[in-house]
């Protein structure tokens, strides 16, 4: 069976709103009471349908919907600051990021928590903000670990922030990061359950450099490395059973780039990996990328497209494991924003995923979504 | 058969239009974008990127403590022209902006106010507040201080 990206069946089942609930609670208790602090909250709906039209297998053809709400709380306190996302779908719910801050100075900053990957550009820019990313569908490259990711993009553990701001406004952000990686399991990467301490999960080791010739403004360009120790569950599938242990390298290249009305968004990601069997390692490399752009057609309309590709990942034994990673997308679509905060987006692909063997699962796809933040 | 009013009848009329037209083209001349605080603010003056940083909620100091931006949603001309000359960004990307910053670092967004009696409310609560008005609505104020002009008419 091939598996989709919105299959209820291969969605995380980390449903815990009570556990979430309570440890707000401890957190906004433990929060030094101060005069100046301030909360904010956001809500981030979304509803999408999605047709699939399959060029291999009629039996994957089909629609599914999603219905998704993403809610953030943050609290700013003196040199404090907390923040939460929890995500709920029709599919799954999670808390995506709990993570606290201590301001050492304007310039330097130090999280503790749960958090995106900043290696993982999408997840690090757009997080579960659905109205923010222009486009409906994510590149397969910066997918969630449950929707086939090739790469972690959550983390648990320490990241340092740290801003020096250059002559005429530009501005160097440094960030690091050392934590926990995810396990692989079944035929996706899971991330660490800081419920279940001691489920085997090793280390994770991330840096990201970007440039901004406007510190203020959106436009940036940026490096990234990663290096993640990824335990594997060999129980969870045949396909891992003499596996043992995954380490994953990358260095990224990625731009992310406005002028006037058009808007540039590629990310270039080279892959080295070590596959440790019981008797044999296995070295895999491959490159993964893709290029978005966008044009604002008026103040309402966005046209885009975007062609996601890659080198030598046809045949990567990694790959091959996550026979949902969409390995190839060619998609063209547009948006209407409209009612100061809310959008209406369509979007037309030909993809194709890795599959189970050394065929692509091609197919394609018709997306419709609405979306919004509220307040 | 056509019948052609005489110039010397038109005159008045005329005359009237030029007027009008003169006295259009001297109020927009005089239009003024200031900056504006409290009277009893701690706040003097805010360089132009002073003012960017705290309307995208990024934290700009005055004696130790953090100034407070408010942002007008009321008058669309008022917001054009301050986010075209002062924030350098469209309302979309602004908008954008804040939202983006707001996801990912947690950093607070400015507060809204959808009239000018409530930005002078608001600025009096707060000892670091800004705000932007019309000149001529700021002098009309006396619980308000000018500290900039944001933008002058052409």
């Amino acid at each position: 069976m091939t598996r989709s990206p919105h299959n209820p069946e291969y969605a995380g089942a980390r449903t815990r709103p009570l556990f979430v609930v309570l440890l707000a609670g401890l957190l906004s208790l433990s929060v030094p009471a101060h005069a100046d602090s301030e909360q904010d909250f956001l809500f981030f709906p979304s509803i999408e349908g999605f047709e699939r039209f399959s060029d291999s297998d009629p039996a994957n053809d089909g629609f599914e919907d999603h219905v998704m709400a993403d809610f953030l709380y943050t609290l700013n306190s003196d040199r404090f600051r907390l923040l939460a996302e929890y995500f709920w779908s029709n599919k799954e719910s999670e808390l995506e990021r709990l993570q606290a801050a201590w301001l050492i100075s304007d310039e330097t900053t130090i999280w503790a928590g749960r958090f995106h990957s900043i290696s993982n550009y999408w997840a690090s820019e757009f997080h579960h903000g659905v109205y923010l990313q222009t486009t409906i569908s994510r590149p397969g490259l910066d997918e969630w670990e449950d929707n086939s990711g090739p790469m972690p993009s959550h983390i648990t553990g320490l990241q340092l922030d740290q801003l020096f701001e250059l002559q005429d406004g530009a501005g160097l952000k440094f960030g690091l990061v050392a934590g926990v990686a995810p396990t692989f399991a079944g035929e996706e990467l899971v991330p660490f359950d800081m419920l279940d301490s001691n489920s085997g999960n090793e280390s994770a080791f991330e840096a990201r450099l970007i440039y901004q010739p406007q510190m203020l403004s959106g436009s940036q360009i940026g490096l990234s490395a990663a290096r993640n120790e990824i335990a594997v569950d060999s129980s969870s599938s045949p396909d891992l059973a003499d596996l043992d242990n995954i380490r994953q390298v990358t260095v990224g290249v990625f731009i992310d780039w406005e002028w006037a009305k058009w808007h540039l968004l590629t990310n270039w990601v080279y892959f080295d990996i070590d596959m440790d069997y019981v008797d044999a390692r296995i070295k895999d490399d491959f490159v993964l990328a893709y290029v978005q752009a966008e044009f604002d057609a008026s103040d309402k309309w966005t046209l885009f497209a975007r062609s996601e590709f890659g080198f030598d990942e046809d045949d990567s034994p990694y790959l091959r494991l996550l026979p949902a990673f969409v390995a190839h997308r060619h998609m063209l679509g547009a948006r209407w924003d409209f009612a100061d905060s809310q959008a209406l987006t369509a979007e037309i692909a030909d993809t194709s995923t890795q599959g189970d063997d050394f065929t692509h699962d091609s197919f394609k796809e018709l997306r419709l979504q609405w979306s919004a933040v509220f307040p | 058969m056509e019948r052609r009013v005489p110039v010397i009848q038109r005159t008045p009329q005329i005359l009237l239009l030029v007027t009008m037209l003169l006295s259009a083209e001297s109020s927009w001349a005089d239009r003024e974008v200031v900056l504006v605080t409290s009277r009893d603010s701690a706040v003097e003056s805010l360089s132009t990127l002073d003012i960017r940083k705290a309307y995208l909620g990024i934290a700009v100091l005055v004696g130790g403590e953090p100034v407070r931006a408010i942002r007008r949603r009321d008058d669309k001309q008022l917001n054009e022209i301050f986010l075209q000359s002062v924030m350098a960004m469209s309302l979309k990307s602004y908008e954008r902006r804040i939202l983006s910053l707001a996801l990912k670092y947690g950093t607070p967004r400015p507060d809204q106010v959808d009239d000018a009696a409530a930005l002078v409310g608001l600025l009096e609560s707060s000892s670091r507040g800004i705000g932007y008005m019309w000149r001529t609505d700021a002098e009309g104020e006396d619980r308000v201080r000018i500290i900039g002009v944001l933008w002058r008419g052409r």
